[in-house]
């Protein structure tokens, strides 16, 4: 009987329960979309942040003696074994204080440059990359190099230290806006080679995925792999990395909560407009006998399908909204998450039964005022 | 006769018109707050960003390579040019002067320690490099003031354990690293030796940077300058300023640009407009964007305001959709009415004419309520998440109560034309 009553109530006023379905879908919809939006965002942002290049630095430890004592080799072997995700890039670093021909100094950078390419976004090159690190006879030069020493992409350049000398092709001049403008860039086997220094390297840069905090743990992680060093974030990048991050996160989460009450505060008076057309029906029934519990129920359990039913199908409008904000505002999808649907659909049920309470009211309401039309 | 019967309807039935004009006042509010919040963003963000420090780098035009590692010059004293530190207040002459935010310049001296720290093990490297700069400086500025500046506004990340040295005293504070290697603790006096002169400074805190000065000791310029024996004379300057993410046309070069372009250009605060006109005031220097930060500075912003502009749409369509539904169910509600005036010989459209002026004559008190009530929600959002209220804007009150009017008459277009097109008779009767 109920749910017959319940059926032919719904076949009725389904243009009215439409207009309403609209409502909530839309409202279901931007709600899982933003609360979706908010949960990725922090996570695309710190990936965002990584354009900044390389957040953790491994040197030797502060007490091991002198300010120029080196690393190992071995400590490339325990970085690599640790073989965390999070790592994005991790390149060593010595420096050589090399002579030119013309007897001018600069700082020769042996390094990993296939490793340096993937944490160094905003280098800009002219020439070509040296994308192997076992290509020990080219280099790359910065921008204030090449203008001082007049080089161009395939002209050759001497380095001489200590008695030992090297000749390098220059495969491509890096523009770069910072202190590696006056850098030549090779392979690491080619500047320890130079110096003399077989299998040690100055320093290991790292480019590190996560918050603020997931940086310092990670750096935890290395300093337990790699006992007796100095393991540490760049307090420059992490410090700021953070501050702007809890910033942005707040920000969206104060104007996702207003949105979130706005749409809630819209679907609630679209379903207590929809209850208080039911005025009529509720006056009809308690006429014919109804009791005031029963109807009251009928009632509220049409407020809660239109809910959930809403609630659905605004979780999949949700997604795809989501997703469009992602791929417009960071250029990659944001991924669906199962756990805003049962959010959204509490969200929604809520609202709806919320909207539909008014019609308790009339429970002490005559019948024959309303059906009077009053 | 037409403010009568708009007068009658108001004072009849306000309860009625309550509705409407709650959800116009709280959609206005919200759409004013977060439009307030997103023309704001971008400059509040620009200023977080220089916790990053600084981002443009000034050095000698006619310079040798500098022997740079992490940030600090190794190469010797008499190598290189200098720039004169008395040109720096031209700075906050440029056009955009109030957009740089500090600038520090910075002379590095290699220094030997002479005497044997207590705990220092023998066979010891004594050398470190001593970093001369402003720790918190008053510049003179041409037109007769003063601009504080220094590595405190351009470097907020370094801390300091004790105090930060008087920029005109003859202290220092040693970087954390070296202060372990050479036992020098807070109020010691630190002997140094530079280019076979002696010299004392006092100690008066340990600094730490997670960055190479952390090696170093950190000294005010005027003390790096009498060691260097170069008076008055800095070898780079680091500028923090504010400016505009970079788009196609900040790319462009200037040289070529048309006169309407380059003043464009000129007027923008793109880093490379600023970059000139630093080059513009002193002469003889090359002013060039640190690249890592500003790239990646301007990359996040305009991610950042992407999204806030369309969480604010979201927040416009919300409240457009609360408007739209209140203004509908108020018509609705009244359709009784209309079969009366209907009945009573009235026209469509003049039916249709008395509910849209009253319809707008709520969406314009409503969205003025909403408009003062977004001022104070973005004021304590602002507040809350950047310290600062944003700047009010009144330009957004026309546009806020045109996007009222609007939803307010679309909303009730739909039940209307409905209405128009029923019989008196039957609504009459409450079918």
């Amino acid at each position: 009987m109920f749910w017959r009553l319940l059926w032919q109530l719904l076949r009725a006023s389904r243009g009215r329960l439409a207009v309403a379905l609209v409502a909530v879908v839309a409202g279901a919809a931007v709600c899982s979309a933003l609360v979706n939006l908010h949960l990725d965002a922090e996570r695309k942002l710190t990936r965002e942040f990584r354009t900044l290049g390389a957040n953790v630095v491994v040197s030797p430890a502060r007490d091991a003696g002198s300010a120029s004592a080196l690393l190992s080799a071995a400590t490339l072997d325990a970085i690599a074994s640790v073989r965390a995700p999070e790592v994005v890039a991790a390149a060593p670093y010595l420096y050589v204080v090399a002579r030119t021909a013309e007897n001018r100094s600069l700082i020769l950078a042996g390094t990993w440059l296939d490793e340096v390419r993937r944490m160094s976004s905003w280098w800009t090159l002219q020439g070509d990359w040296i994308a192997s690190r076992d290509d020990l006879s080219r280099c790359l030069v910065g921008r204030a190099v090449a203008k001082q020493l007049s080089l161009v992409p395939g002209r050759e350049l001497d380095l001489h230290y200590a008695g030992r000398s090297v000749r390098l092709i220059v495969a491509g001049i890096v523009s770069v806006g910072g202190t590696e403008d006056n850098q030549v860039f090779v392979n690491l086997p080619v500047a320890q080679q130079l110096a003399d220094l077989d299998g040690r390297i100055g320093v290991v840069q790292m480019s590190v995925t996560g918050s603020a905090a997931q940086v310092e743990q990670m750096a935890r992680v290395f300093a337990a792999a790699l006992p007796g060093l100095d393991v540490r974030p760049i307090r420059q990048i992490a410090d700021a990395e953070g501050q702007l991050l809890s910033r942005i996160r707040v920000l969206i989460l104060a104007t996702v909560v207003l949105i979130l009450a706005l749409t809630a505060l819209c679907v609630l008076a679209t379903m207590a407009a929809l209850a208080m057309e039911r005025r009529r029906d509720v006056g009809l029934m308690k006429a014919l006998g109804g009791e005031m519990s029963r109807v009251v129920r009928l009632f509220l359990t049409e407020a809660a399908i239109l809910g959930v039913v809403g609630g659905v199908l605004g979780w999949v409008g949700g997604v795809f909204l989501s997703g469009w904000i992602g791929r417009s505002v960071f250029g990659s999808a944001i991924s669906p998450r199962l756990d805003v649907l049962p959010l959204t659909v509490a969200l929604m049920f809520g609202v709806a039964l919320a909207g539909a309470l008014p019609l308790r009211l009339l429970g002490q309401v005559r019948p024959a005022e309303i059906l009077r039309g009053e | 006769m037409f403010f009568r019967v708009v007068g009658e309807s108001f004072a009849r039935n306000p309860r009625r018109k309550l509705l409407m004009a709650a959800a116009l006042v709280l959609g206005m509010a919200v759409a004013t707050a977060t439009l307030t919040v997103v023309l704001d963003v971008g400059d509040r963000l620009a200023r977080e960003f220089r916790s990053l420090g600084a981002n443009l780098l000034v050095t000698p035009q006619s310079d040798s390579l500098p022997l740079e590692i992490g940030g600090v010059d190794y190469r010797p004293v008499d190598e290189g040019a200098y720039l004169p530190e008395s040109e720096l207040g031209k700075l906050r002459t440029i056009f955009w002067r109030l957009n740089i935010v500090g600038f520090s310049p910075f002379l590095e001296v290699p220094v030997e320690f002479p005497v044997p720290q207590s705990g220092t093990r023998p066979g010891m490297v004594s050398r470190a490099t001593l970093i001369g700069t402003w720790f918190e400086h008053d510049v003179p500025i041409p037109d007769g003031t003063t601009f504080t500046t220094g590595v405190r506004i351009t470097h907020p990340w370094w801390r300091v354990e004790g105090r930060w040295p008087a920029d005109g005293a003859r202290e220092c504070v040693v970087g954390v690293a070296l202060a372990q290697r050479l036992g020098v603790r807070t109020g010691d006096a630190l002997a140094l030796r530079a280019g076979g002169a002696d010299f004392s400074l006092h100690v008066t805190g340990i600094l730490s940077t997670g960055g190479p000065e952390d090696e170093a000791v950190v000294a005010p310029l005027a003390v790096a300058q009498s060691l260097a024996g170069r008076p008055g004379q800095f070898r780079r300057l680091l500028v923090s300023s504010l400016t505009k993410p970079e788009d196609e046309f900040a790319r462009r070069d200037p040289s070529a640009m048309t006169p309407i372009e380059y003043d464009r250009w000129y007027c923008t605060p793109y880093i490379s407009s600023i970059a000139y006109q630093i080059r513009e005031v002193l002469p003889g220097v090359e002013a060039r964007a640190i690249r890592r930060v500003a790239e990646s500075e301007g990359h996040i912003l305009t991610r950042v305001s992407g999204l806030m502009w369309l969480v604010t749409l979201a927040a416009l369509l919300a409240a457009t959709l609360a408007v739209g539904a209140a203004s509908a169910t108020t018509v609705l509600e009244r359709i009784s009415e209309v079969g009366l005036m209907k009945a009573l010989g009235a026209s469509g459209w003049t039916i249709s004419f008395f509910f849209m002026a009253e319809q707008i004559l709520i969406a314009i008190v409503g969205g003025v309520a909403g408009f003062g009530l977004g001022i104070l929600l973005a004021r304590f959002l602002g507040q809350s998440v950047f310290g600062v209220p944003p700047a009010l804007r009144l330009i957004l009150l026309p546009v806020i109560l045109v996007i009222a009017a609007l939803v307010a008459l679309l909303g009730s277009l739909l039940p209307l034309r409905r209405a128009a097109r029923l019989q008196p008779a039957p609504i009459l009767r409450g079918e």
